[in-house]
């Protein structure tokens, strides 16, 4: 190969990168679509013989840094939450939207089930991304403390180099992560006794 | 060494102007064109096997991605699932919540990709200014599942759909009907696979 071929081959890949760097970056703003009720968690809290409960507070955990709840990174785009930029409220919708749809929400309840989100990561690194979401649970009768446990629901995925590609099925897998947690409470039987 | 350099540089903008063109007709050029797939097509609601005595149910709807919910899309079409749901006489009602005898039917819609390349196809389109055309198609797969009232088991049926997109010189794909944008082809699509899922199970022995 002489000087000349190289050098275009040197301008050709420049090129492809100024490409690359367009196609795949990116600054958007965007937030999570609302909750949907899932078949799966519905059935499963029919199931579970739990008494139809209200849904109260969820909040950041004491002692995270306030961005874990407010936003998180994809590829240079920021998505935040649709309910006042908090993912701790994101979590109390999907699992008001999974109760409300099994006809098992009744915020007249005694039975108080309230949430603290203790982690939120997501990684759409090229090749395999992943993420991850963790909570932590507590029901209260009557005022009265009756169960405290914490989740976390992670997923891997294939992640492609494609900005275009990988972005939105990165927030579908994060979005996931939330109805993912509400099924791990739902299948807890500490947590199904403490709603009978 | 200083005509050396100033040949390169020439050189160089040159190639960064030919690198912007084709970021340019990547980015903005709009060159593709939507057909939703001839084969499946919309069966009115006049068509469906009405039951005797329609009952309510509860419809849960979702539109996912490769096998994982997307939220947004779900968001854009739940609306004309549900009227269409509501318009196909096959219940007396619809609602999101519990419904009285506990019947419930669940929709959902899978994008799964017919072509993995598609990005690769698009990008060629677009660095040859058009010259080069691709089409990508993108499958729809819509499994209805149905708990009747007081049934213990669930009767399900599954239909699919195609969305074909042009870029640059491709032929239009069979016998495909072009749409004016992406949102109409979702729409078109979404309803006819709908219908015929909904036919398939208004059809079936077990539904009442």
């Amino acid at each position: 190969m002489n000087k000349s071929s190289l050098r275009l081959s040197h301008r050709a890949l420049l090129a492809f990168g100024l490409l690359a760097v367009v196609m795949l970056t990116g600054c958007a703003q965007i937030k999570l679509g609302t909750p949907v009720a899932s078949i799966e968690n519905i059935q499963k809290a029919k199931a579970s013989g739990m008494q139809p409960s209200s849904v109260g507070d969820f909040v950041l955990a004491k002692g995270k840094p306030a961005t874990l709840d407010t936003r998180i990174s994809v590829r240079s785009n920021s998505v935040s939450s649709p309910y006042d930029q908090s993912f701790a409220k994101y979590l109390k919708e999907t699992l008001s939207t999974d109760l409300q749809a099994a006809g098992l929400l009744n915020p007249a309840s005694s039975t108080v089930i309230k949430g603290e989100l203790t982690d939120s990561q997501i990684d759409p690194a090229i090749g395999t991304g992943s993420g991850k979401v963790a909570a932590r649970f507590t029901v209260t009768k009557a005022e009265r403390q009756v169960f405290d446990k914490e989740f976390v629901a992670e997923s891997k995925w294939e992640s492609s180099f494609v900005g275009g590609v990988a972005i939105p099925r990165a927030i579908n897998e994060y979005t996931a992560l939330y109805r993912a947690l509400v099924s791990k409470l739902l299948d807890d039987p500490a947590f199904r006794a403490a709603v009978k | 060494m200083y005509r050396n350099f100033a040949a390169r540089a020439v050189g160089w903008i040159s190639f960064a102007r030919l690198a912007m063109a084709a970021i340019a007709m990547v980015a903005f050029s709009g060159c593709a064109t939507h057909y939703v797939d001839g084969a499946t097509k919309e069966v009115l609601a006049a068509q469906f096997k009405k039951p005797a005595e329609p009952g309510p149910v509860q419809l849960i709807f979702e539109f996912q991605t490769r096998g994982t919910l997307n939220a947004r899309v779900t968001d854009l079409l739940k609306t004309q699932v549900r009227e269409q749901v509501s318009g196909s006489g096959l219940f007396a009602n619809v609602d999101d919540k519990p419904v009285a005898g506990g019947a419930l039917l669940s929709v959902t819609l899978n994008n799964v990709p017919l072509s993995d390349d598609a990005f690769i196809k698009g990008f060629v389109t677009g660095f040859t200014f058009g010259l080069v055309g691709s089409t990508a198609s993108d499958g729809y797969v819509c499994t209805v599942t149905y708990l009747g009232r007081g049934q213990a088991a669930s009767v399900t049926k599954v239909a699919r759909h195609a969305i074909h997109t042009a870029m640059g010189t491709a032929a239009a794909p069979g016998d495909a009907v072009k749409m004016d944008d992406m949102r109409q082809a979702a729409q078109t699509m979404a309803r006819q696979v709908l219908s015929t899922a909904l036919n398939d199970l208004s059809n079936d022995a077990t539904f009442k």
